[in-house]
């Protein structure tokens, strides 16, 4: 499948700091991707960089042209002063290709008179998202879309964008800290971690290819059907182990269980070593998430 | 973007127009009796004031009755600056709220959304700022006869030259904007950058766009030089060395105690006044070399600060 966005060797340095290193990603046409991390794990330098607000110290990005990207930045910054009617003419006014009637559609009933200053969070995220669907992107991206919403309001904003990515059959990546919140409408997770991808796949793939075996404690040598462990966790005489897999596990002494998806991620965002803790960067850019 | 910068800039272009208005207002009003009492008193066959008998005490008359109001007059010099309050926001105000996040994100790019906008709100100061100008030469026309309007506070309020203040207002509204991405900052940094420019080029340039003419002047009378900016008056030795007030002061007591005639002895001793100055007749060639030096540093602006914007948010 051709890639509507393919990042290579991606870096970007925020003063001395990296904010993403060695980042090389793929998203597949029609694909909707969770990308997901701890905060400043560098998910909206990567957007950044997708919608050319930032440009990359290191390797490449190829990326849609900007006209072509529907793109929500965090906190869906909108003229407050501008009514609903007129954000929607402001958006027809700056983009050549613009559907009046999908964005109508995906904003519901809403007034148009009413100002953007009066509207609730979940109003204010739908019409950035009607704003950025309305231009029949090839590719949308949504920067922590949910993090001022309340569960319901969220639940309705995913609704809203899964009927528009649907009608313009767009690309997504969504941006967000909390994958439970995105994990049912996601086909793609892709996990960044100190500005790296440490994880990507299919999200049936990820979990199938996953398993937690738990035994006695014992030295640990091969396994059958284990390719990698990922994580071990010993208490008391008992041994949990996080382990990527190739195959079966047959070996009786291990009990096998499945494992969910946000634990699956947690495990994988555990830093190996104890952070050293850092200065707070005064410069941080708004976007950084 | 012509909806865009309609949308954004509407406010500004209203209070644009009631300033305008105003003025034109005030103008109309108090330009009436200055203009009555000029035709009134035929001024205009009376100048130079030495014309004919009596005409000396009538332009004293009209500057003496009119002289604080073309004082009033020369607070039109501050008018060009409300272009930064047009400028200053224009990118600062985006980067402060974060709305460049949505602006820069549509089809329009970064560079042709600030090019688009400056050019549209650029024409709209631009016009009103020549309205500003013309006023302003109607308004001074008498005052223009008695004394000129080549002298600074006559010359920055009138013609082709407000335009072009107006529009590099805006531009270093625009550079300050993206250099500090803080409204209230930039509108600051702006109009001390505007006040040094106009006072530099005015100080420092000006008098030089032509080389000055001088004149000097052995007698007690140096000649007329109303309608002429005069930036230099001494009075120097035979040598051509200046000498100072403090050594004339000297001299003139010396010629009173001596009982002669302080003039006649200052000739006596070979001195002589020399003025430099610019003639009143070179009204229009100034005001274009003044005019270009302004929009060159305007387009000067933009092109920076479009280049910035490239770099920058990032």
């Amino acid at each position: 499948m051709t890639a509507v966005l393919d990042a290579a060797g991606l870096g970007k340095r925020h003063r001395r700091r990296w904010a993403l290193r060695d980042c090389t990603l793929r998203i597949p046409e029609q694909t909707i991707v969770g990308l997901t991390g701890p905060n400043s794990s560098g998910k909206s330098t990567l957007l950044g960089l997708a919608v050319g607000l930032l440009s990359p110290d290191e390797g490449t990005i190829a990326a849609p042209p900007i006209a072509d990207i529907g793109y929500v930045a965090q906190d869906a910054p909108l003229y407050r002063s501008f009514s609903v009617g007129e954000m929607l003419d402001f958006a027809r006014s700056t983009n050549a290709r613009w559907d009046q009637g999908l964005a109508l559609e995906l904003l519901g009933s809403r007034s148009l008179d009413t100002k953007v200053s009066a509207l609730s969070p979940g109003e204010r995220a739908r019409l950035a998202l009607a704003l950025a669907l309305g231009k029949r992107p090839v590719l949308l991206l949504l920067d922590e879309p949910l993090a001022a919403l309340d569960r319901l309001a969220g639940r309705e904003f995913l609704q809203v964008a899964m009927d528009g990515i649907a009608q313009t059959g767009a690309a997504a990546v969504i941006a967000t800290r909390v994958v439970t919140d995105i994990e049912r409408v996601c086909d793609r997770i892709a996990l960044l971690c100190d500005g790296n991808v440490k994880l990507e796949g299919p999200v049936e793939e990820l979990l199938a290819h996953h398993r937690l075996l738990t035994g006695a404690r014992r030295p640990l040598g091969r396994i059958r059907g284990v390719e990698e462990i990922i994580r071990e966790r010993h208490s008391g005489r008992m041994l949990t182990l996080l382990v990527r897999t190739n195959g079966p596990i047959v070996d009786p002494t291990w009990s096998v269980d499945e494992i969910g998806l946000e634990d699956l991620l947690l495990a994988y965002m555990a830093p190996e070593e104890l952070p050293t803790p850092q200065p707070p960067d005064p410069w941080r850019l708004r976007w950084h998430g | 973007m012509a909806w865009v910068t309609w949308r954004q800039h509407r406010s500004q272009l209203v209070a644009g127009l009631g300033v305008l208005a105003a003025i034109a207002v005030a103008a109309l009003v108090t330009a009436l009796p200055v203009r009555d009492a000029y035709h009134h008193q035929a001024l205009s066959s009376c100048l130079p004031p030495a014309a004919r008998p009596g005409c000396d005490l009538l332009v004293n008359h009209f500057r003496s009755e009119f002289g604080s109001l073309a004082q009033v007059g020369r607070w039109l010099i501050l008018l060009p600056g409300l272009a930064l309050l047009v400028g200053a926001p224009l990118l600062a105000r985006e980067l402060e709220h974060g709305t460049f996040l949505l602006a820069w994100t549509q089809g329009v790019s970064r560079r042709r959304w600030l090019l688009a906008k400056t050019a549209l709100l650029g024409a709209g100061v631009v016009v009103l700022a020549a309205l500003a100008g013309l006023l302003a030469i109607w308004w001074r026309s008498p005052f223009d006869h008695v004394e000129g309007r080549m002298a600074p506070m006559a010359f920055d309020v009138e013609g082709v030259v407000v335009p072009a203040y107006t529009l590099y207002a805006l531009a270093l509204g625009v550079l300050a904007g993206v250099v500090l991405r803080r409204t209230l900052a930039a509108l600051a940094l702006a109009a001390a950058g505007f006040v040094l420019t106009r006072l530099g080029v005015e100080k420092l340039l000006r008098p030089y766009y032509l080389s000055p003419l001088h004149q000097v002047a052995t007698g007690a009378t140096p000649g007329t030089h109303a309608r002429d900016w005069v930036f230099d008056d001494k009075l120097v030795d035979s040598v051509g060395r200046r000498i100072t007030s403090a050594r004339e002061d000297l001299a003139v007591v010396h010629a009173q105690h001596a009982g002669i005639d302080a003039q006649q002895y200052l000739v006596s001793l070979g001195w002589r006044r020399v003025i430099t100055f610019q003639p009143a007749g070179r009204f229009w060639e100034f005001q274009g070399i003044e005019t270009a030096i302004f929009l060159l540093l305007a387009l000067g602006a933009i092109a920076f600060a479009a280049r910035l914007l490239r770099r920058r948010p990032s």
